[in-house]
């Protein structure tokens, strides 16, 4: 089993709507990060369709199983494992807010966003169905965990993952930036405040892909990182810009976190009273 | 610390990270819409200023189209102090008097019309013009109506208020002055008492009855935390101040709320069909 993985964050911007100029987006940076040896590549929540879709969210859906996008993505992701964000539409019809991964010619796992924020700008609920599984991904070996943005402030996701056997969670993002009067973004001290922690009582290695660029009169704030198991960030995109971020993780430090602080081995499921 | 001192705080923005911000907003809606720059009327107040100031770097000069648009009512610092931001940002402006427009339609129709409904009729004249330049341009009317405004209603429907895009819509008044300060703007155009200039001598403050200080963090607190008008004035808020300002927001939200349509189908614009237009 492999010890090391390169993870590549795709901090990209994305047009609402517009699939195939987000498509030829998404192609370019598949490229760039196969330079670098990427072998596990991220992209945003939506990535693929842009996120405040509305009544648009339909007519941008995809059916995985015959979709000419996906077979354009999978034929230039090759041996690269890629996860992107898009509108799913599931075989009974509904729309999902999902991730897909993608690796030699097959879609290996589908993650459909669990939480729907419907509050403040957000308005998910009214317009994709609540995905109702949560597994594991298979990546070389690996377990890997895929969330999407609200999912993460839903701290029960992030726990199980890592109890049946995550090292890395990777958290796909379109959250809207904030600007107030601290020396970097509201937003990005918020998140950073929540992936920290999630890496910390988890014990495990997380990276977060959020997107750039702006869309509706807001916009998304980039700064996606990496955090290492001990809560420490070791890497940051830029704020307003594109960019892509490569880091070759070292996945046995997740043991010997959870070696020196054994947290999830002590987990207990079974505290009677408040359920 | 006193909560007082706390909302002053929350206030304070950090204009480096909101000026990156704006900027690209503006240079996002032009290249989005495939629009060839934008058009502004330069009043010689602040936000105004603020707008060009943000759309330059964005843009580039030669794609920000300022028009100084003043009336024969115009106070005369208007003209000198627009000029004087024009100069700043090196931008070419045109000269368009309104007075010829607007007075003939009062002095024909309706000749004792009062000074609210002359400033109203003065906004939406400079509307029109802007717009009709935006459309000889290929451009973007650029919005330079600021949070505290809109809130109070302090603005006219389809004059001042309307635009293409608007990147000052979310900042409090003072907000506005702090990333006017920090554009290094013509410190007469910073420093000056805000004025609608619809009459002579007129100031926003004095029209409002109270201070965009206190207005910006009363609204902050009721519209950003969600207090109520008591949780407000016991934080020690003059209390006439605080329900002229209640009675403002509640009576001016028909001015953002555009086009009311009556739904009759399943399908109504807005309300059953929200489509982006990005």
């Amino acid at each position: 089993m492999a010890t090391h993985l390169t993870v590549g964050l795709a901090q990209i911007d994305c047009r609402l709507g517009a699939v195939e100029a987000n498509l030829e987006r998404h192609l370019d940076w598949i490229a760039r990060a196969r330079e670098r040896q990427v072998e596990l590549l991220l992209f945003p929540e939506l990535s693929l369709t842009g996120y405040r879709l509305l009544h648009l969210t339909s007519r941008v859906a995809i059916r995985l199983d015959r979709s000419k996008v996906v077979d354009r993505l999978m034929a230039a992701a090759g041996d690269m494992s890629v996860v992107v964000g898009l509108v799913e539409e599931g075989q009974e019809g509904f729309l999902y807010n999902s991730a897909v991964l993608l690796h030699q010619g097959e879609i290996l796992h589908v993650h459909r966003k669990l939480y729907l924020p419907t509050y403040g700008i957000f308005q998910e609920g009214r317009f994709f169905g609540q995905g109702e599984r949560l597994d594991l991904a298979p990546i070389d070996g690996q377990a890997l965990g895929l969330l999407i943005c609200e999912d993460l402030w839903h701290p029960h996701l992030a726990r199980r993952l890592a109890l049946a056997g995550g090292k890395l969670l990777a958290v796909l993002s379109a959250g809207p930036g904030r600007i107030g009067s601290g020396e970097t973004l509201e937003s990005q001290d918020t998140w950073e405040c929540l992936t920290r922690s999630t890496a910390l009582v988890n014990t495990c290695w997380l990276v977060y892909c959020n997107r750039v660029g702006w869309e509706e009169g807001s916009f998304y704030a980039g700064a996606s990182h990496i955090v290492r198991p001990d809560g420490q960030i070791v890497m940051r995109a830029s704020t307003f810009e594109e960019d892509l971020l490569v880091a070759r993780l070292d996945l046995r430090e997740v043991d010997r976190v959870r070696w020196r602080v054994p947290l999830l081995q002590t987990h207990r499921r079974d505290i009677e009273g408040l359920k | 610390m006193s909560a007082r001192t706390r909302v002053r705080e929350k206030l304070q923005l950090n204009v480096a990270l909101a000026t990156q911000a704006l900027v690209a907003f503006i240079k996002d809606a032009v290249e989005t819409t495939g629009t060839t720059g934008v058009v502004l009327g330069l009043s010689g107040g602040v936000d105004s200023a603020l707008a060009a100031a943000l759309a330059v770097p964005a843009l580039g000069p030669e794609r920000v189209h300022a028009f100084l648009l003043p009336h024969s009512n115009s106070s005369p610092d208007a003209v000198t102090d627009a000029e004087a931001v024009a100069a700043a940002l090196g931008l070419a402006t045109q000269n368009i008097d309104i007075s010829p427009m607007v007075d003939i339609y009062f002095e024909r129709y309706d000749s004792d019309a009062d000074k609210v409904r002359l400033g109203n009729k003065m906004a939406r004249e400079r509307m029109s013009i802007l717009y009709d330049q935006a459309k000889k341009l290929g451009a973007l009317v650029l919005g330079t109506s600021n949070k505290s405004e809109i809130l109070l209603g302090y603005s006219t429907i389809f004059g001042d208020n309307a635009s293409s895009i608007n990147p000052l819509g979310d900042l409090y008044k003072q907000q506005v002055w702090q990333l006017a300060a920090h554009l290094e703007l013509p410190e007469q155009v910073v420093k000056k008492r805000p004025s609608a200039d619809l009459w002579p001598g007129q100031t926003d403050e004095q029209e409002l009855g109270f201070d965009y200080a206190v207005a910006d963090e009363v609204l902050y607190l009721m519209f950003n935390f969600g207090l109520s008008e008591e949780e407000v004035i016991d934080l020690d808020y003059p209390a006439d101040v605080v329900r002229r300002i209640v009675t403002l927001e509640e009576n001016n939200r028909f001015k953002r709320r555009l086009m009311l349509i009556a739904r009759l189908s399943d399908s109504a614009i807005n309300l059953d069909r929200e489509i982006p237009r990005d």
